[in-house]
């Protein structure tokens, strides 16, 4: 098992009390294995990686969690526990690569500061040398030329590639992508995507793959992990879960994606978007009983009281969900 | 178009408007002059002229001339760099401004420097641990440095220094060959100048590094596992400085402009002594000439500082900035 996450749970403090971010999140990602963590804004994904990274704002806590990383355990709850694994372990692909490259280096210089925390000993020609390379790997064009060239001159799908080539050039064993395509054009999309899959297939890294997009998820992804008001709801394999979530949330996140082929009615007023009716709940004050409850299309009485454990779906230990319908006959 | 060639045409227009300023200026500048009221000949002849004097000194400025005439000629001299002959000393005035304007670039110069070198730093150690006391101590140093004018800063130094505890040279600007001597009549109207600066420097420092230190890509470097000394030493403070070179070059007319203070207190000869005694004496040409070197030097400056800020960020040269 390459990399182990243990009831990570996270709080912010803001002016308006303290919102519990995660409770008890565990994920597990094997060595070139690629997994989905997805949901809606405000589940906590983010939260998730930036905690992984030890890069939270300054008003988080992380009241419990332990990271297992290349057999190294690290207790999250110290402030900059995994700080000896940035740019040595773990690698991150952000959301926005308009504003991820300083503007004033040019790309030279800051994949050759990759380098220089990943092999303090090379020199210099030998750093040029490497960040060329992993330039060409990630097809961007006259990687030569590029090196001297500034981030304005890029587009954001190229800058996006010049990211993909600082975690190449740190050769991680996990890499975090948080929203990799979210601010790319659609066509560029599934550009990236390959390029961060050719990355994970030339290290044999582990990838957390952030996303809202089911599809994103389905195509690429071996494993997906559901994320809901800071709880995970459901993990499994892609094919298992989406041949039978067992979670109402899932199966609700699953009847909002629009097929790309679904037949469009001439007078859009009459297209019909699937939404999930309600709110996410206060952050500061967790409902009892199941977290979705309020939202939840199937729920029973116990819902509002019982908190559901993980339950395995179809007998199926890799396929788990918190749903007391799981365990209620 | 290619980077080498958008940066030269960058130059070649920032240099068009110079040319276009400083002539613009020296119009206005012209003109305010003549609005100035009271006869120049009579202030200068006192109530005792007579008037085949005042004649004579009304021709030799060329005031018995049409105001289209005078303007023709005062520009038309002074592009070739004539500015015509003081009446009280009968010297070229260009002659005198050249040889105080040595005096006071040094003073100004030095000043500058000064202020960078102590100023940047302590920017910088306030912006690392921002609302410590350390960061609350190094405001309170800086704001009282602003707040403290130079003209108090002067005196004070003069007093001290110079006069109580005999450390440095009283007055003067030195002499002219002797390097230590004009170094040592440098240091203290250069700390009287600088001192307001270091303030102003060390705050603008400090807050334009927390807005760069506040942009993803210092995140990015942060996950990459690059140093916090090299994060905020190098990657953020490059950044950091483009809006603090900015201000500078705006304020660099403040600094000629305290630099009259500094030069009168510590009797330095200087363009700012020049213009205060010429003002005393009613000796307008000369004031007119030494203003048009101050446009110069000011507008000058700030091309400067345009191709400072082009170096450090290369989208002000790509027009994007």
């Amino acid at each position: 098992m390459a990399i182990s996450l243990r009831d990570l749970s996270v709080d912010y403090n803001l002016p308006i009390g303290t919102a519990h971010a995660l409770r008890n999140v565990s994920l597990d990602i094997q060595k070139g294995e690629m997994l989905g963590l997805v949901g809606e804004s405000g589940s906590g994904k983010s939260t998730v990686a930036f905690a992984l990274m030890g890069l939270l704002a300054n008003n988080a806590t992380v009241t419990s969690g332990t990271a297992i990383i290349e057999g190294r355990e690290f207790d999250l709850t110290k402030p900059n526990a995994t700080a000896p694994l940035r740019g040595r372990g773990m690698a991150m692909i952000f959301q926005d690569p308009m504003l991820s490259l300083n503007p004033v280096f040019t790309i030279g210089t800051q994949l050759i500061e990759v380098l220089r925390r990943r092999a303090p000993d090379s020199d210099r020609k030998t750093r040029i040398a490497q960040a060329e390379d992993a330039l060409a790997k990630v097809k961007l064009s006259n990687p030569k030329q590029r090196m001297n060239q500034y981030p304005h001159e890029l587009s954001g799908g190229m800058r996006q590639r010049v990211v993909i080539a600082m975690a190449l050039l740190s050769e991680p064993a996990l890499l975090i992508a948080d929203e990799p395509t979210t601010a790319l054009d659609v066509t560029v999309e599934a550009q990236i995507m390959r390029e961060i899959i050719g990355l994970r297939d030339r290290i044999g890294c582990a990838v957390l793959l952030i996303t809202h997009s089911l599809g994103l998820v389905t195509e690429h992804c071996d494993r997906i992990s559901v994320l809901y008001a800071g709880e995970r709801l459901e993990s499994g394999s892609v094919r298992d879960v989406q041949r039978q979530p067992g979670h109402p949330y899932t199966r609700m996140l699953f009847d909002c994606e629009i097929p790309i082929d679904r037949e469009r009615h001439a007078d859009t007023a009459q297209n019909r978007f699937t939404v999930i009716a309600g709110e996410l709940p206060d952050p500061r004050r967790r409902p009892p009983g199941c977290i979705f409850n309020g939202r939840c299309d199937v729920s029973f009485a116990d819902c509002a009281k019982v908190v559901p454990g993980d339950y395995p779906v179809a007998g199926n230990a890799a396929h788990g969900a918190r749903c007391l319908r799981l365990v209620t006959p | 178009m290619t980077r080498s060639r958008r940066t030269a045409v960058f130059i070649a227009t920032r240099l068009a408007s110079v040319v276009l300023t400083i002539v613009g200026a020296t119009l206005l500048l012209f003109l305010m002059v003549r609005l100035v009221p009271g006869d120049f000949a009579s202030v200068m002849l006192g109530p005792r002229a007579t008037p085949e004097l005042r004649a004579q000194i009304v021709h030799d400025m060329g005031l018995d001339r049409s105001l289209v005439e005078q303007l023709w000629l005062f520009v038309g001299r002074a592009a070739t760099g004539n500015f015509g002959e003081d009446v009280v000393s009968h010297r070229p005035i260009l002659d005198l401004v050249l040889e105080v304007v040595p005096n006071t670039l040094a003073l100004a110069f030095s000043a500058l420097a000064l202020a960078l070198v102590v100023g940047i730093p302590i920017g910088v150690i306030a912006a690392l641990k921002p609302g410590s006391w350390l960061d609350s101590g190094l405001a309170l140093l800086s704001i009282s440095f602003i707040t403290t004018p130079t003209l108090v800063v002067s005196v004070v130094l003069f007093l001290v220094f110079a006069i109580g505890l005999h450390l440095l040279p009283v007055a003067g600007a030195g002499n002219p060959g002797d390097i230590v001597d004009r170094l040592q009549h440098l240091i203290l109207p250069s700390v009287a100048l600088a001192l307001g600066w270091v303030g102003y420097i060390s705050r603008l420092v400090r807050a334009a590094l927390l807005d760069s230190l506040a942009e993803l890509h210092v995140r990015t470097l942060r996950a990459y596992g690059v140093s916090e000394y090299r994060i905020v030493g190098l990657y953020a403070l490059k950044l950091a400085l483009v809006p603090v070179v900015s201000i500078l070059g705006i304020g660099l007319g403040d600094l000629i402009g305290s630099s009259v203070v500094v030069e009168i207190i510590f009797a330095r000869p200087g363009i700012g002594s020049l213009i205060f005694n010429s003002i005393a004496q009613r000796n307008y040409p000369v004031v007119q000439a030494c203003v048009v070197f101050i446009v110069a030097f000011y507008i000058l400056a700030n091309l400067v500082v345009d191709m400072i800020n082009a170096l450090l960020d290369p989208r002000i040269a790509a027009g994007r900035g």
